[in-house]
Parts: C-alpha cells; sequence; structure tokens
C-alpha cells in the first residue's frame, strides 16, 4: 500500500523528550516537513518548517518561549495560533490582516508527541494503551519504505508468538508496541513503547536500540537493492508575494465571537479583572501588544477593553474594568450585572497601538486603568528580553491593578502612587529625558495624562513618531461643514448629505436599516467599504494605514473630500 | 604574548580557534588568508608556515603552530586557568583526543561535502555525504544515551571541553554540504548547547540559540 499525501492516520512525530525548554525540533511526517516546539506554557506547536516570508526553515529560528522568531527576518509567530505578530522591516504597523502559518494537529501523550496530515480523524489511543505507564525507545531513523519498516518489524516475532499488527502502522510485539512513523516514501522512523517496569531503564534501552540497530542496517541493505521509492511530494500553498511583503490592509471583518467569561475578580480596588475564554477550548485570535477588543453588552452597548495577556497566550484574555465609571453605561453593566459563565461577544483584536521591538530604549507610561495595553507590551519586551521601563502612575488611595503581573516582571517598573499634578510632570520629565536615537515612549491614561506626556515629550525634542498613544473616545471636534452625494452601491441610490448631518443619519432618513453604536467614530460598529471617492475621516476607530487605504470608513463621522463617495451599501 | 590567527571567515576549522579565543576571552590579531577563490594557503609565503598547506595557522609570538585540534589543545593548556577546556587527566585527555580525531573525520566528510557544493572542489559528494550521516549517527547515539545519563556534553565532565568546540562547526555547517540533520534529535540539541555557552560566537551559516532557561 503506497503511502498517500491524505493518510488520516494519527503517527507519532517525536519524543516528549525532544522538546526540551526553548528548543524547535525538526520533524517530518508523510513528507511534510514540520517545525515542533514547546511554548514556555508547556503548550507544544506543530507548524509548516517554513516561514511565510521566505521560505526558510523555521526549525532554526528561536523559540522566544511564547513566539517563535525566524532567524532570516524576524517575523514572530505566536504560540497555539501560529499567528504573525511582528514583522520587523515595519515595526510601526500592525499586521491588519491575520498571517498564519499552517499548523497540524498535536497530542502528547505515552511520552510521545502524535500528528496527523489533516483533522481527520479523531485521536485515539492504540489497544491496550490504559493497561500499563509507558516510556519510551530511542527512535531510530530507517532510510527504507515505512511498509517495509512495518514487515521487517514483524518478522522479529518468533514463529509460535505472531505479531499483533495495530492499524497505523504500529506493530505490537513481546509487550513492545512499535510505531513507524512514515516520513518519506523511502524513510521511516521506529518509535517504541515499553510498559513502565523495574530494573535500570538504561540497560533496557540500550538492549532495544541494539536491536532495532541491527533491524535498521538489515533494512536498508535490503533498500539499496531496490530502486529508491519517489519521495512524496506535498503540495506547499504558495505564498502570495503581497503574504511576503507587508500585508495589505483588509477591511477590519465585523466578525464577533462567543466568550465565556471564565472568572472575575477585584485586581484592585474599584478595577474589575474579566477573563474571556473561547467556548470550545480552543485558543483565541492572534493579537499583537496594545490590541483591544469590542466588548459586546448584554445592554447593547459596545465598548473596547486592551488585552493584556503577554506572547502566545491565547487560551483566554483578560481585560481590566474600571468599576467607578458608572457614567460610561458600559462599565457598570460588566461590573454589576455580568458574571463568571455568562457568554458575550467580542471582536476579533484590532491594533492602533502597535509596539516596536527594535527600540534600544522603551518608556511605558500607565495612568490608572490605562496599565491594560501597557502591561500587554511590557510582558512581550519581557518575554524577548528586550529593556523597557513601566511607569504605572496611581491617585493617592488608588492600589495598583494586576500587581502580582508586574510584580513577576524582569523590567524595570516603578508604581508612583498619589503624586500631585506637579509631581507627576516633573517624573514624566526626568524619565522621558531628552530623545535619542530608537527611543520609543507608549502613553495610555486619562485625557489630562496623554496630553501632559505628548506635551513634554515634544518640548524635550521627541518626534511624533516616537510618542505612541491610543484613544478610545473621540475627543476630537467633527468638522461637519462639507456637503455631497453618496451613491449606495447595492441599494441604487443616491443620497445627498448636506453640512451638518452624518452619513449615517441621511441614510437612515431614506429608509436604510443601518447598525451603529457610539456614534462618535470610536467602536466600529458602522464601518463601510468604500468603493470609490476620497475619505474625510474623522474617527479614531481605523490607524493610520487603514485611513491611507481610502477602502473603508466609518460613517457616523466621517465625510467626504470629493463631491461624491461610493458605498458598497 | 601576542597570538596571531592565520584565519579564513567561512572555514570551520579557523573558526574553532575563535570560538574557544572568544570564550576564553583571549586577545588575538588576525590575517586574512585567501582561502577562496584565491588559494593563497598555496602560497610559497603560507607552505613556510605550514608545508600541508592547511588553515589554520596560529602563531604566539615565535611559535608557529598548525591543525587546530592541536592548536585547540595548546589554547587551553596554556591560557585556560580553569583547566576544564583540556582537562588534566589522563583518561579525560584520552576522551577528548578520541573526540578531535572524529572532528577531523568530520572535516574529510562534512566539510568536503561543502567545499565540493559551494566551492568548485572535485570531492565525491554522495561519498562524503554518506560518511557525514555515518558519523552523525553515531554521535546523535552516543548524545542520547549521554541525556540519559545526565551527560550534556560529548566527553564525561560535566562540562564541555575541546572535544565539543572541535566537532561543532562542520556539524552546524552540514546542510551547506546537503546533509540534513533533522534525524538526528540529540545531536541538534547538542548544538543548542554549544551556542549557550557564555563567550559563544557566529560565524557565516551558525545562527544564536534562544536563551537558555534562567536558574
Ligand atoms: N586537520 C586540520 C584540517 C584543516 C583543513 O582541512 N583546513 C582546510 C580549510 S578549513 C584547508 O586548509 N584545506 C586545504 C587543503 O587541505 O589543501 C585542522 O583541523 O586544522
Amino acid at each position: 500500500m503506497p503511502l498517500s499525501l491524505s493518510d488520516p492516520h494519527w503517527y507519532p512525530i517525536a519524543s516528549s523528550d525532544d522538546l526540551p525548554f526553548r528548543h524547535v525540533y525538526q520533524g517530518q511526517l508523510l513528507g511534510r516537513e514540520l517545525a515542533v516546539w514547546r511554548a514556555d506554557d508547556g503548550h507544544v506547536n506543530v507548524w509548516e518548517n517554513r516561514c511565510l516570508h521566505r521560505g526558510v526553515r523555521l526549525s532554526i529560528g528561536i523559540n522566544e518561549g511564547q513566539e517563535l522568531k525566524c532567524q532570516y527576518h524576524g517575523w514572530r509567530y505566536a504560540n497555539q495560533s501560529a499567528g504573525c505578530t511582528y514583522i520587523p522591516a515595519h515595526p510601526a504597523d500592525a499586521p491588519a490582516r491575520r498571517i498564519e502559518n499552517r499548523k497540524y494537529p498535536m497530542r502528547e501523550a505515552f511520552g510521545l508527541i502524535w500528528s496527523a496530515a489533516n483533522d481527520d480523524q479523531a485521536f485515539v489511543p492504540f489497544p491496550g494503551a490504559g493497561d500499563h505507564d509507558w516510556f519510551a525507545l530511542r527512535p531510530v531513523p530507517v532510510n527504507a519504505a515505512p511498509e517495509d519498516v512495518v514487515a521487517g518489524l514483524a518478522r522479529l516475532a518468533p514463529d509460535d508468538q505472531p505479531a499483533d499488527l495495530l492499524p497505523g502502522m504500529a506493530v505490537r510485539l513481546d509487550g513492545v508496541v512499535y510505531f513507524v512513523q512514515p516520513v518519506d516514501a523511502g524513510r521511516a522512523v521506529i518509535r517504541g513503547l515499553l510498559p513502565q517496569a523495574s530494573g535500570d531503564p538504561i540497560t533496557i534501552l540500550r538492549h532495544y536500540n541494539e536491536l532495532l540497530t541491527r533491524l535498521r542496517d538489515r533494512l536498508e541493505r535490503a533498500a539499496a537493492r531496490k530502486p529508491a521509492p519517489e519521495p512524496l511530494q506535498p503540495a506547499y500553498e504558495k505564498v502570495s508575494a503581497d503574504l511576503a511583503t507587508m500585508p495589505e490592509i483588509a477591511i477590519p471583518r465585523g466578525n464577533t465571537l462567543p466568550v465565556l467569561v471564565r472568572r472575575k475578580w477585584q485586581t484592585a480596588d474599584g478595577v474589575i479583572g474579566f477573563e474571556l475564554a473561547g467556548r470550545d477550548g480552543k485558543h483565541l485570535p492572534t493579537f499583537q501588544p496594545g490590541a483591544h477588543i469590542d466588548l459586546h453588552l448584554p445592554n447593547g452597548l459596545i465598548r473596547q477593553y486592551s488585552i493584556t495577556n503577554g506572547p502566545g497566550d491565547l487560551l483566554s484574555y483578560v481585560i481590566g474594568v474600571k468599576a467607578e465609571s458608572a457614567s460610561k453605561g458600559g462599565s457598570k453593566v460588566l461590573v454589576e450585572t455580568v458574571r463568571e459563565g455568562d457568554v458575550l461577544a467580542i471582536s476579533e483584536p484590532r491594533n492602533n497601538f502597535p509596539l516596536r521591538r527594535d527600540a534600544t530604549r522603551t518608556v511605558l507610561i500607565a495612568g490608572g486603568i490605562g496599565i491594560t495595553p501597557l502591561l500587554s507590551m511590557a510582558r512581550f519586551l519581557d518575554q524577548s528580553s528586550l529593556p523597557y521601563e513601566l511607569h504605572y502612575f496611581t491617585r493617592s488611595g488608588e492600589s495598583a491593578a494586576f500587581k502580582s503581573e508586574l510584580d513577576v516582571l524582569h523590567g524595570a517598573v516603578h508604581i508612583h502612587s498619589g503624586l500631585a499634578r506637579e509631581a507627576i510632570q516633573g517624573t514624566v520629565n526626568e524619565v522621558l529625558g531628552p530623545h535619542d536615537f530608537a527611543n520609543h515612549v507608549y502613553v495610555c491614561g486619562p485625557g489630562a495624562m496623554l496630553e501632559m506626556v505628548t506635551r513634554t515629550a515634544a518640548a524635550l525634542g521627541w518626534p511624533d513618531e516616537a510618542v505612541h498613544f491610543e484613544y478610545f473616545q473621540n475627543d476630537k471636534v467633527i468638522d461637519s461643514s462639507s456637503a455631497f452625494d453618496v451613491e449606495l452601491a447595492r441599494s441604487a441610490m443616491t443620497l445627498h448629505v448636506p453640512a451638518g448631518r452624518t452619513i449615517l443619519e441621511v441614510m437612515r432618513e431614506a429608509g436604510l436599516t443601518v447598525p451603529s453604536s457610539c456614534e462618535q467614530g470610536a467602536c466600529g460598529t458602522c464601518l463601510t467599504t468604500v468603493m470609490e471617492g476620497e475619505v474625510d475621516h474623522q474617527d479614531v476607530y481605523l490607524n493610520k494605514t487603514e485611513k491611507a487605504s481610502n477602502t473603508c470608513m466609518m460613517t457616523c463621522v466621517s465625510r467626504a473630500k470629493s463631491a461624491r463617495l461610493v458605498l458598497d451599501i | 604574548m601576542t597570538i596571531t590567527l592565520y584565519d579564513f571567515e567561512l572555514s570551520g576549522n579557523c573558526y574553532k580557534l575563535r570560538l574557544l579565543m572568544s570564550i576564553l576571552n583571549l586577545p588575538y590579531d588576525i590575517v586574512p588568508v585567501d582561502f577562496f577563490p584565491g588559494r593563497e594557503h598555496k602560497s610559497d609565503a603560507f607552505l613556510r608556515l605550514n608545508p600541508f598547506g592547511q588553515l589554520p595557522v596560529l602563531r604566539d609570538d615565535d611559535l608557529v603552530l598548525s591543525d587546530s585540534g592541536a592548536i585547540l589543545a595548546y589554547l587551553a593548556i596554556k591560557y585556560d586557568a580553569s583547566g576544564l577546556w583540556f582537562p588534566d587527566d589522563p583518561a579525560t585527555t584520552a576522551e577528548v583526543l578520541r573526540w578531535h580525531a572524529v572532528a577531523d573525520d568530520i572535516t574529510s566528510t562534512s566539510s568536503a561535502a561543502r567545499l565540493a557544493l559551494g566551492y568548485d572542489y572535485k570531492f565525491d559528494i554522495e561519498k562524503s555525504q554518506q560518511g557525514a550521516h555515518r558519523i552523525f549517527r553515531l554521535m546523535d547515539e552516543h548524545l542520547w544515551f549521554g541525556e540519559k545519563a545526565g551527560r550534556d556534553w560529548l566527553c564525561s565532565p560535566a562540562h564541555p571541553t575541546t572535544a565539543d568546540i572541535a566537532c561543532f562547526p562542520y556539524v552546524m555547517l552540514s546542510e551547506e554540504g546537503g546533509i540534513s540533520r533533522q534525524d538526528y534529535p540529540a545531536l541538534r540539541r547538542w548544538t543548542d548547547r554549544v551556542r549557550r555557552i557564555p563567550g559563544f560566537v557566529v560565524m557565516s551559516g551558525i545562527f544564536p540559540a534562544g536563551p537558555a532557561r534562567a536558574e
């Protein structure tokens, strides 16, 4: 029976011991090369062994603990999702489109790592797996066709006790279960499991190693007498040119996903932490440090919250919500009525606050609840052993949120509590100092703090590109003085938008049902695709690159620079 | 003391000495020798230094030495105050020299395949590759059982020796000779450990490893 690229069986591809701390293992199954690595959180990733950028093997990359970094141009991919989190050639951009490497199914069981070419079959342990604790033999690679290796193993059995052939190229023989890993048409690895027993394990391992080495030599001599089988030809999905460079702008999709409130706790006086997990136990989408999600609340409101997680930490997102801001009806509902076990909807993560990882100096400045995106940034820098300092200002009587999470960081973390305005100003002045090459500051906090930091940085000679911040509320004064026409392509109507009225209002008056929420250009609900015309962006939802693409807009505040806009409505 | 290394940047045998001198924090000067394409190691001037016409050559004041394994031993005995890199113990010395000899076999197989593929040398590529695979198989087995017994390095001491330095470069450069290390997981893990030795330096084609576990 020839090997098939779409063989759905699970095969062992490595021993658990093959994946020590911060190693990247090189494997192969059914012709496909694999990069296999264990993250610091224990999760084992089985990925196609090529960087999406230039096809360089990821098995020579650096396991940074929660991200894998390609040696060639430094693209980083997240534990769990294999999503690209950073492109050094575009340090100031958040990849707007999701770039994800190809992953294969994985199970760790009986001291072995198992994988399959596809998801068609559920993992089923071999018959009798539950009868013992097992330990793995030294794997023995063989340059021979996998089916010949299975036959060779079976021939090791004495005549009166024939070997037991198990599904998935496995052979039970004298209490040992052997698995043949089909590496390629002419290559295999013999892996074996032995029931835990008394006796010196090294002596036992040596015994089986000798047995299998002799078998290997016989099989290879036989294989050398036959024509070598054609190697399997796995089709690598070609990486498109645009994927190999900077991702083009994708319209945010507006999809939501349901999440379970797994934990709700008080992380500081007046700050409630929420842990939101996927409902199927699978990981959530890749995010970059500084990213936020839209949270759809039970009362219909949509609010933005920063993700506090570190790299490759995708089994749940943790956000922090300020309890006191009852005025913002959103937080109040979350804090008062949402309980553990409730299901909420969130958007995919978006990032208007990307973190550069090429700075020689990174200063993170947080005020109050503004700590949340900066905690995530600090965790990413920490994991990559990059230098940073975090300054967290809290009001007097206010306690620091996520204190235990901050305590385990290795960088310089300073909590400044209860400083008066002038003292804060003085500290910020001192902390920033004069600007130097590759210095970057990131700030998140109340409007007054943002304003103080940006003003101070400017006074100290920091260029705009080095000062990073993010808005969750649109404080800009909206200029609604323009008048223009909008053509709604799918609805086949043209409307006039006079000065003083929004596109959204005019569409509603014309009888159209269009979704919206904050109506101040902050939440993203009314996002619309632009087909023609030049947009006058006035929102704080889209990032610079998205705005420059002129392919989408927020109809609640943004307008037209051209006389006419054509929208995909 | 003034140490001068007659060096070719892309030579793994020269890199062995750069690596040990970096680890031992020894200052040295470099005289570049145009091994490829200039074949300067066959020039009269060079043959006066090493009649065998091979890199590397190392000069320490008036002493002129050749053969990377011999020079590794010399540098360690003379300049490694800790005595760890070339231990003064008969059994361990024999063990280290045994692996220095393996290192030469790796040069004549893995390095030969690389020279044939990348530098126009007329070596039998297939034979060189098969020879390297044979050695790598044995090294993988040795290192695998070493890990089981708590031994991280090629020789018995609980720390690396010049044996690890001598064998490392042409294991690491084997892909340039078309020799995959996929079948040698324990050998691959050992290359991580070598790359985490404090003072480790790279050469073209050899990448750094991620950091070790913070103790
Ligand atoms: N055993 C010697 C081998 C040195 C060797 O092969 N050197 C190469 C350069 S990496 C060379 O000079 N080859 C030229 C030749 O052998 O003619 C050592 O370890 O130093």
